[in-house]
């Protein structure tokens, strides 16, 4: 399997099949001696402007700490949660538990449920 | 059965392309200053449209992604980001100067600014993506844009000499003007073949659901939608062309344009040109805001669809909501959006590459389309398109400073 | 033991263990088995990026009107030959020479 072709930057779902984002980034571990491996799959906070430019993540972050559920850390997801590698990846995780609806809940409770006709995410349920 | 009534996606997707402010300004330029000597400019955009539009409705609905995320899936998020930043500020000037349109249509029938249109005008296409579900913007854009058949109507009935009308099909240079010729040219190819559309057709054939079987349909619907958008565009060039050139009259402003039917169809024509626009864009005012939240949407992984209520996919709705607020603001402020129109073809055309090189390279890739990948035809068209948007790339902008 | 973001290695120059350019890292080949991801080796120079894209039938038929002078290739760096101490330098335990290409 190639990592950039197969993994980088595909959609993610979760065990209902709900969207969570996408491979932002992943995390390596790397030894003198051991062989590297993957170890985490990383979703938002600023990984993803890191890969344009370092001064993007750190606006990135500052904007994160003023607006929005307030978190600056991007979500790691376990490799070992990875359940299939197809055209897109589906992770054996419920979406709403690992953080990456964050800030697609806050934007709903603040902005989108006070405009009428907006729904809300309690009446869906 | 069914499929037949998809049809509605390609008339929409070329009303919002061919029928736009843009489109009718320059159309309607170009037959004034030089009859139907442009006319093979419009037949090039439609037949290009025609293929890049069936090539993004096969690649959505054989991979059931769309042209956004399978460019954010094979080019990395870094080249991604420089497409999705060049095509959303070109497409949000186009959606100021479509808003306008809608207010300079107003403006026609009620006697009232543009100015004073802003907000309402805002408001309402705000609504109806609020509220409305893809399948009606789908169908009420597309029956409401019907009323642009009235050009057609208004050509016809001032009888051109068909003749050199089949002439004004091939390429000529003309004599003089040489570079407000090319400046036109350049408007006509930049206001036509614009890349929202692919995004919003691929978008569309996802949100309708189709798969595999939708091929053979994707290619009629590709083909008559934007043949209908195409015959329209070169209805309002004739129209201009025997209204205005035998008088020597230019179009510089909205309501000039608005007197192209009048010879045809009294003062009624006057009214109907700005009822006409209105619905046109309208209908091209919810597809680029679409086409706009769809992008954010699809490259950043969050959920999207206009069939699901705001709440579900509130990144989504608030992308669309932003996006036509500020867009209001310009209009509010004065700017002319006849002049944002001229400035918005100029930089379309300057952006194109950026987004037709990548779909070469995702239209022949085995692991998005299989077997219904690119055949040397289609990517011969796609490169003469390449080479097209490259020359207007490096002198649309010099153009636009000479010949504007 | 240190933990990098494998993305941000995308596109960094690698030199040998002389100093010499060799490209830059633009693939990673992986193996995956019982809920581990290993990283077997690195691809490193341009037609990683054609594979990437799966572009080789648009760019094999302008390298053969080209006559093919331009050879676009890519090495293959098994993942013992990386140092990777200094992710932001990468840098071979061989020589270029030691390396194979991929195909």
């Amino acid at each position: 399997m190639k990592l950039v072709r197969d993994v980088l930057d595909k959609k993610l779902t979760d065990r209902e099949k709900c969207e969570m984002g996408r491979v932002d980034g992943l995390l390596m571990r790397v030894g003198e001696r051991s062989q590297p491996r993957i170890t985490h799959i990383v979703i938002g906070g600023s990984t993803l402007w890191m890969r344009v430019h370092p001064a993007l993540a750190r606006l990135s972050v500052r904007l994160a700490r003023i607006w929005g559920p307030r978190r600056t850390e991007p979500i790691t997801i376990p490799w070992s949660r990875v359940e299939s590698v197809g055209k897109d990846i589906r992770l054996d995780v419920k979406a709403r538990d690992t953080g990456a609806l964050d800030w697609e809940l806050w934007i709903a409770r603040h902005v989108i449920e006070r405009i009428p006709g907006g729904g809300s995410e309690e009446e869906e349920e | 059965m069914k499929k037949i009534l998809q049809l509605t996606l390609g008339i929409v997707t070329s009303v919002g392309g061919f029928l736009e402010i843009g489109s009718v300004a320059t159309a309607a330029q170009a037959g004034a200053l030089f009859g139907y000597k442009l006319l093979w400019a419009i037949l090039l955009g439609t037949i290009c449209l025609i293929f890049l539009v069936e090539m993004s409705g096969r690649l959505a609905a054989v991979s059931k992604h769309t042209i956004v995320e399978a460019t954010r899936e094979r080019f990395g998020f870094p080249f991604f980001s420089a497409v999705m930043l060049g095509m959303v500020l070109v497409a949000f000037l186009v959606l100021v100067a479509e808003l306008g349109g809608i207010g300079l249509s107003l403006q026609i029938l009620t006697g009232l600014g543009f100015r004073w249109w802003a907000v309402p005008v805002s408001l309402a296409v705000w609504l109806l993506m609020w509220k409305g579900t893809f399948s009606l913007i789908e169908n009420g854009a597309s029956l409401l844009g019907l009323v642009t058949v009235s050009f057609v109507v208004a050509a016809v009935k001032m009888h051109p000499e068909w003749g050199s009308v089949a002439h004004g099909l091939i390429p000529t240079v003309p004599g003089d003007q040489k570079a407000k010729y090319g400046f036109v040219a350049v408007s006509i190819l930049g206001a036509s073949i614009s890349p929202y559309l692919m995004y919003f057709y691929s978008s569309g054939a996802i949100e309708d659901k189709w798969d595999t079987s939708y091929i053979p349909m994707n290619r009629i619907i590709a083909g008559f939608g934007m043949t209908f958008g195409g015959f329209l565009s070169m209805a309002v060039l004739i129209a201009a062309a025997l209204a205005f050139q035998p008088r020597g009259i230019s179009v510089e402003k909205f309501e000039q344009a608005a007197l192209l039917m009048t010879p045809a169809l009294t003062h009624w024509g006057f009214y109907l040109f700005a009822l006409a626009m209105l619905f046109a864009c309208l209908g091209a005012a919810l597809e680029i805001s679409l086409s706009i939240a769809y992008f954010f949407a699809q490259g950043l992984g969050w959920s999207w669809s206009e069939d699901l209520t705001p709440s579900r996919d509130s990144r989504f709705s608030f992308v669309y909501t932003a996006i036509i607020l500020v867009a209001a603001v310009p209009l509010i402020l004065g700017v002319d959006p006849m002049k944002v129109t001229m400035l918005s073809m100029a930089l379309t055309a300057a952006t194109l590459p950026l987004a037709i090189v990548p779909f070469l390279i995702l239209m022949n890739d085995p692991s998005y389309l299989g077997g219904h990948r690119n055949g040397w035809i289609s990517n011969s068209v796609v490169a003469i398109v390449i080479l097209i948007s490259f020359v207007l790339a490096v002198i649309s902008i010099p153009l636009q400073i000479i010949g504007g | 033991m240190i933990e990098i973001n494998a993305e941000l290695l995308l596109g960094r120059k690698v030199c040998d263990v002389n100093g010499e350019k060799v490209g830059r890292i633009e693939e990673f080949v992986v193996e995956t088995s019982d809920n581990a991801c290993l990283v077997d080796a690195y691809l490193v120079g341009a037609s990683a990026v054609i594979d990437r894209l799966s572009a080789w039938s648009l760019v094999r038929p302008i390298q053969k009107v080209l006559r093919g002078r331009s050879v676009i290739s890519s090495y293959r760096v098994p993942w013992e030959e990386m140092d990777l101490s200094d992710p932001e330098h990468p840098k071979l335990k061989v020589q270029r020479s030691e390396l194979r290409h991929a195909n």
